[in-house]
């Protein structure tokens, strides 16, 4: 099977139908997309500027990152399932959008990172309530780098070409 | 009134900039989600706070103190970021009715922050009162942002 005929069969499918065509569902899981942004990408930045020593300084490292961590991965999850059903609604169109891709470049990138990073550093965060080492900053860094990627680029989305009714 | 501060507007020196090159616009726009992901992020592990969910080893006032500054620097984004994009287009904006409920849920959201909501957070305010009001801001704030992704549909 070749690419476009996935990509029509896809567009074919009876929920890619309904999510483009049925008016309201389009907008709301929109919507929730960029609400789960809001509120768990909120999370997201505190354990990052915790790990950088900017915010919550108070509390242990191993104290901020486990309390945040399962709303984190919630988070993770919605943003996730929504971005698939936003996905599947629209294949063709976003299979030219050049935004898109880079998007999908910067999904695969906070893979690598998570491969790269979680064993020295989210795994065991108890070992950085000493003091946090310079392996960790950097993960931070990234992290934040990362994420506004997937922001600006899944923004620009709307404005790409393949995007103009 | 509204006309003439429209005319005004849209012949702004920033709004020429808005126009200027068509990366201006989207660019702005995810600046715009950034600032709203520091401030209501920010503002959503407070809430989650007051209603018992989330980081429970901090007191509230504690967790709003240590990211307060965070709120505060995501909302003066927010704040510079919206009224850019509103003058590219401010007429059909100020007629949307998505946007009219986005403003309205922003007002009341930006109200609530600085007034209730700061004296919820509060050691000894009565736990009831720290729910509704982390109750009331969630549901606010979810009003901005959902009113936000309406106005390109309605």
């Amino acid at each position: 099977m070749s690419v476009p005929s996935i990509l029509e069969w896809i567009q074919s499918t009876d929920v890619s139908v309904a999510i483009r065509e049925g008016g309201l569902p389009y907008p709301i899981i929109g919507g929730v997309h960029l609400l789960t942004i809001a509120l768990f990408g909120g999370m997201l930045l505190a354990t990052d500027l915790r790990l950088l020593g900017w915010a919550i300084q108070r509390r242990p490292v191993s104290d901020v990152l486990s309390q945040l961590q399962p709303w984190k991965r919630l988070g993770f999850a919605v943003v996730v399932a929504t971005g698939l059903l936003l996905a599947w609604a629209e294949p063709v169109r976003l299979y030219r959008s050049p935004s898109f891709w880079v998007k999908m470049a910067f999904f695969a990138l906070v893979g690598v990172h998570a491969l790269v990073f979680r064993a020295g550093v989210y795994r065991h965060p108890e070992r950085l309530d000493a003091g946090i080492t310079r392996h960790a900053k950097l993960a931070a860094a990234l992290s934040l780098l990362l994420w506004a990627g997937l922001i600006v680029s899944g923004r620009l989305i709307a404005f790409d070409a393949s995007f103009d009714e | 009134m509204p006309a003439d501060f429209f005319r005004w507007l849209v012949n702004s020196p920033w709004t020429h900039a808005m126009n200027s090159h068509e990366w201006v616009f989207p660019a702005v726009q995810s600046l715009h989600f950034i600032g709203f992901a520091l401030s209501i992020g920010t503002i959503a592990i407070v809430d989650l706070r007051l209603l018992g969910f989330g980081m429970r080893r901090q007191k509230p006032a504690e967790l709003a103190a240590d990211l307060e500054p965070w709120t505060r620097a995501g909302i003066a984004v927010m704040l510079i970021t919206g009224p850019l994009m509103f003058s590219t287009d401010a007429v059909a904006y100020h007629y949307n009715p998505s946007f009219q409920f986005k403003m309205v849920c922003l007002m009341l959201a930006l109200l609530f922050h600085f007034t209730i909501h700061r004296r919820a957070v509060r050691a000894g305010a009565p736990p009831i009162a720290a729910k509704l009001a982390g109750g009331m801001s969630l549901l606010l704030w979810t009003g901005v942002v959902a009113g936000g992704r309406m106005i390109a549909f309605i």
